[in-house]
């Protein structure tokens, strides 16, 4: 008998739309709409309903990311039109995330540039966008500023608010009709709060993405996914809070002991492989986003998730 | 001397006289809101003079959409004014401005309208508003005159003049009703959202110059209708406009909006966070201290009406810590005073009782104990850096504003050291403190309609809820019933929620129908049923902060409590911790309650099992430390001789033991019908 994957649950996963295309006012080839899940990952009747979506993460600064990507890439890394552009047509990728680690650096200033990167890299894919502003809080108004401007019309998915440092990104989420990317560590209450607090500024919950915070296989990651989870439940329980799709980014998989020390060939092997189990697992417990930054993760885990999403009768 | 309520009269036959005279087309280049006040007070595109009558005439001639249209018309006209005005600003700049706004980096709104008589005071008002984070729009002759007294204008300064007539403050009110539009979801025509949004979310003031026309009085008024408070410095009378002096006019206009500025450093010569807090100061590292039975020192928070204290205000009375000696104990009178829209006289001993965490969280300060009891040490390291008594009140004074910006609208702290007046003061919170307690004691569970729940502990016990009533504090007991009540109203969505009794099942054990659905609700469908005042029956679920566990014993008919600091053994044979890892994690245990210490003396504890006249076994220093509270509970109760017959592990170590001293001394529940 085939088991009943409804549990009585009565509603579904809000919608998020990412991306817009010439008709719908930006750039895009494709948008793509998060949500609508009535059951678990990968339960659905449905078997037409999309998998996962990958996001292949670059950065303007690469100083600040891993040098096991950093090789694999070589000088792409210091061309974030170029590398964006090899995610969507080599790597595979369904969106592009850019990392804004430039803004690391100390004392930075250099809002333009920053606008300038951005319109490189909507210049040079079609893909739609995620964006991480800033690391400093001095500067996130000037950042978020300058990203949902230049990204007007474009539905970014820009990241990521905090519950006590939300307010720059939630503006630019208003102001310029972007989504955005609701942080909380490892915890469905302040998932929760959080979600009431951007509430509270006037963002609605379909420019909400919970990013639960994600831990490595391994160093935590049982934690997130228990959380990923729970706030699952709550959304098909009917929670309109809590009722927004997901978003992991296992970036710590690349730092952990393991793959730190994987020496030669086995370096990219180990990350990759970190890499995918996390976010497999990820998508499993509900992640309607998975980031990576290895490109060779991006196609395993694409075939990974159709076979899941093919699932046949046993 | 103008009449506002007599301007207004004409003022508004004027504008409706003048609104029938528009001619020829009008709209603004780069907006997407057409006229936006008519916009969005109606839905309505306004570009000609008969769609201008159409709308005046559905917002029940309405000043403020009479004004736009007069303004649009001139405007087209005569052309846009020249530089440095502004005239009306496009959608793009605004989409910055609104961004700002909601960022935080500008805190509010004002405008500046009319004419001063001096450049100087009117410069003096720009820069506390300017200093203050507020964006300022002005209109009239006060642009000429900053202009002429060498101020700088512009957006970069925040000062942003609109036009050269006081007509031209129109352009302020269609910022707000497009920031409404833009940022708010209010859809153009939705007045009742409209004026919703602008009365709660704009932080907009008016301060209005001498020098307006009948009809400008009559629509600056209008603005009132948006919730903006109009102030002003002289010339006008009547109406509802607030009259203030130059040098208070900006606070006084904040305060009324309920605007503030946000604390983000405290100004003190030493670090000041949560890191700090479980910090001691010993002896040896005393520079000075106060109270804690060394000499009178007390604490006291207190309401008071908005406008009575200075925000941010520290004042010292009596003799500072250089002319205190090195390890001496001084008297000390902390009052703080706060004012807030929302604060009410209820949360005074609430936040009270912060004094504590925020004088910890200095590097070289310490506090222990409440009201009159407290003990302060100021250390030698923090003294040598140059911190004072003052410094203690500059902390609180920030702290408070920090932590509850939306409750409290301004902090003042008074901090005493003259001996004289510590007691003279002391007496005087010594009232005031039987007062509240007055308040709380005797307050009965049937006395309400609403318990309140706690999830706090939901982080690690995830089906977890505590529901706290007057007479069963929560399970930690940091939270009592008017705690939780008290934090619902200053955080609706936060961890302490209403749940409401509803009809009551079983008097005996306390369950009510509301409180079960609640518990079912918020324990995600785990939890079916909730006894408040039982430990047999569908007690209540433990999170793992519980002050103390009560347990029955079959063998004795009766129940035993041991507390978290008791570390031996009790006679179920289990210590504190093995029974506290078996019942905690959000579990329902029938025959084990996770309860506070206070529970304990409550007229509810174990009623569900018959009374305290089940309680067989206590740690001896919980007893001790209950004693004096405890054995006059038991007097009135009609059983003076309990108090002794309650072993503890002096009198029996194990079941066997407990058994025979019962039997010994005669325990009454030994006769009580069986638990099981």
């Amino acid at each position: 008998m085939e088991p009943d994957l409804n549990f009585g649950w009565t509603s579904t996963v809000g919608n998020v739309i990412l991306g817009a295309t010439k008709s719908e006012g930006g750039t895009r080839s494709k948008s793509y709409t998060l949500g609508g899940g009535t059951t678990l990952p990968f339960m659905e009747k449905d078997l037409s309903f999309p998998a996962p979506l990958i996001a292949f993460e670059i950065c303007d600064d690469p100083r600040y990311w891993s040098p096991i990507v950093n090789d694999f890439c070589g000088d792409l890394v210091n061309d974030p039109g170029a590398w964006a552009k090899t995610a969507e047509t080599a790597y595979g990728a369904d969106l592009v995330r850019l990392c804004l680690t430039s803004t690391k650096q100390r004392d930075f200033s250099d809002i333009p540039a920053i606008g300038k990167t951005v319109e490189s890299v909507l210049a040079a894919t079609t893909l739609p966008l995620v964006i991480e502003g800033s690391n400093e809080p001095k500067i996130d108004s000037e950042v978020f500023l300058k990203c949902g401007e230049t990204g007007q019309g474009e539905k970014l998915l820009l990241g990521t608010a905090e519950a006590g440092r939300y307010r720059s990104i939630a503006a630019a989420a208003l102001a310029y009709n972007h989504s955005i990317i609701a942080q909380s560590p490892i915890d469905i209450n302040l998932a929760k709060q959080l979600n009431i607090l951007l509430k509270e500024i006037g963002v609605t919950r379909d420019h909400i993405v919970i990013d639960p915070y994600t831990g490595a296989l391994g160093y935590g990651f049982e934690y997130s996914y228990s959380a990923m989870e729970r706030i699952r439940f709550s959304a098909l329980k009917g929670d309109t809070d809590l009722a927004m799709p997901q978003i992991c980014a296992p970036s710590d998989s690349l730092t952990v002991k393991e793959v730190r020390e994987a020496e030669g060939p086995a370096r990219d092997s180990m990350a990759i492989e970190w890499e995918f189990t996390t976010s497999l697992a990820a998508a499993v417990a509900g992640a309607e986003i998975v980031c990576v930054r290895h490109p060779d993760t991006v196609k395993r885990l694409k075939a990974a998730f159709a076979g899941l999403s093919a699932r046949t009768e046993v | 001397m103008s009449d506002v309520t007599l301007a207004r009269k004409t003022g508004n036959e004027q504008l409706k006289k003048n609104i029938a005279k528009l001619s020829g087309e009008f709209s603004y280049e780069e907006t997407a809101y057409h006229l936006p006040v008519s916009y969005a007070l109606t839905g309505t595109a306004v570009h000609t003079p008969a769609a201008a009558a159409e709308v005046f005439a559905k917002t029940a001639d309405n000043p403020l959409v009479a004004a736009e249209c007069i303004l649009a018309g001139e405007t087209a006209a005569a052309g846009k004014e020249p530089a440095p005005y502004t005239g009306f600003i496009s959608d793009t700049v605004l989409r910055k401005l609104g961004y700002s706004l909601v960022d935080g980096s500008i805190l509010g709104l004002a405008l500046i309208v009319g004419s001063p008589k001096s450049a100087e005071s009117a410069a003096a008002i720009c820069r506390e508003l300017q200093e203050k984070y507020m964006l300022t729009f002005l209109s009239g002759g006060v642009v000429p005159t900053l202009s002429e007294a060498g101020v700088k204008l512009g957006l970069d300064y925040r000062l942003i003049p609109l036009g050269s007539k006081p007509l031209h403050s129109v352009h302020f009110v269609d910022i707000v009703t497009r920031v409404a539009m833009m940022f708010g979801g209010v859809a153009p025509g939705d007045i009742h959202r409209l004026l919703a949004y602008a009365a709660e979310r704009a932080k907009a003031i008016v301060i209005v110059f001498p020098g307006l026309s009948d009809e400008d009085i009559a629509f600056v008024d209008g603005m009132r209708v948006l919730g903006f408070p109009i102030l002003t410095l002289g010339g006008y009378e009547g109406g509802d406009w607030v009259p203030a002096a130059p040098e208070e006019v900006v606070r006084k206009g904040m305060d009324l909006k309920g605007i503030r500025v946000t604390v983000t450093a405290i100004p003190i010569p030493m670090a000041c966070s949560p890191a700090f807090e479980g910090k001691s100061i010993r002896k040896e590292e005393m520079q000075v201290e106060f109270g804690g039975g060394r000499s009178p020192a007390f604490e006291l928070l207190r309401m008071k009406n908005p406008g009575e204290i200075e925000d941010g205000k520290v004042t010292v009375i009596g003799p500072e810590i250089d002319a205190m000696k090195e390890g001496g104990a001084y008297p000390l009178g902390i009052i703080i005073d706060v004012t807030g829209k929302t604060m009410k006289k209820d949360y005074e001993p609430v936040l009270e009782r912060r004094i504590h965490n925020f004088i910890n969280y200095g590097e070289g300060s310490w506090h222990v104990a409440q009201r009159d009891l407290i003990w302060v040490r100021i250390s030698k390291e923090a003294y040598a850096k140059g911190v004072k008594v003052e410094h203690l009140g500059k902390l609180l004074a920030s702290k408070f504003r920090m932590d509850f910006p939306q409750l409290l609208d301004a902090v003042s702290v008074t901090l005493i050291t003259d001996p004289e007046k510590v007691l003279a003061a002391k007496k005087e919170a010594e009232e005031i403190y039987a007062e509240r307690d007055a308040r709380i004691k005797g307050m009965r569970d049937n006395d309400v309609d609403t318990y309140y729940s706690c999830t706090l502990c939901q982080t690690f016990a995830p089906n977890h809820v505590c529901v706290i009533t007057p007479e069963r504090p929560a399970l930690c007991g940091a939270i009592s019933w008017l705690d939780g009540k008290i934090a619902y109203e200053i955080s609706p969505s936060g961890a302490n929620q209403p749940v409401e009794k509803g009809a009551l099942i079983n008097a005996q054990n306390g369950e009510f129908e509301g409180v079960n659905r609640f518990v079912k609700k918020a324990s995600h469908g785990e939890i079916e049923r909730c006894s408040l005042y039982s430990v047999m029956e569908f007690p209540m679920t433990c999170c793992g902060c519980f002050e103390a566990i009560a347990l029955m014993l079959p063998e004795v008919n009766g129940i035993m409590v041991v507390n978290r600091e008791y570390k031996g053994m009790t006679p179920s044979g289990m210590t504190f911790s093995t029974l506290a890892g078996t019942i905690g994690g959000g579990a329902q245990t029938p025959g084990f309650a996770g309860i506070s210490k206070n529970y304990i003396l409550s007229d509810r504890f174990l009623q569900g099992e018959g009374g305290i006249e089940r309680l067989v076994w206590m740690p001896a220093q919980l007893k001790e430390e209950l004693k004096s509270r405890l054995v006059p509970l038991l007097e009135s109760k009609g059983h003076p001789d309990l108090f002794d017959k309650i072993a503890d592990e002096t009198t029996a170590a194990t079941i066997e033991d407990l058994t025979e001293y019962l039997t010994r001394v005669g325990h009454p529940a030994l006769a009580m019908k069986p638990l099981m």
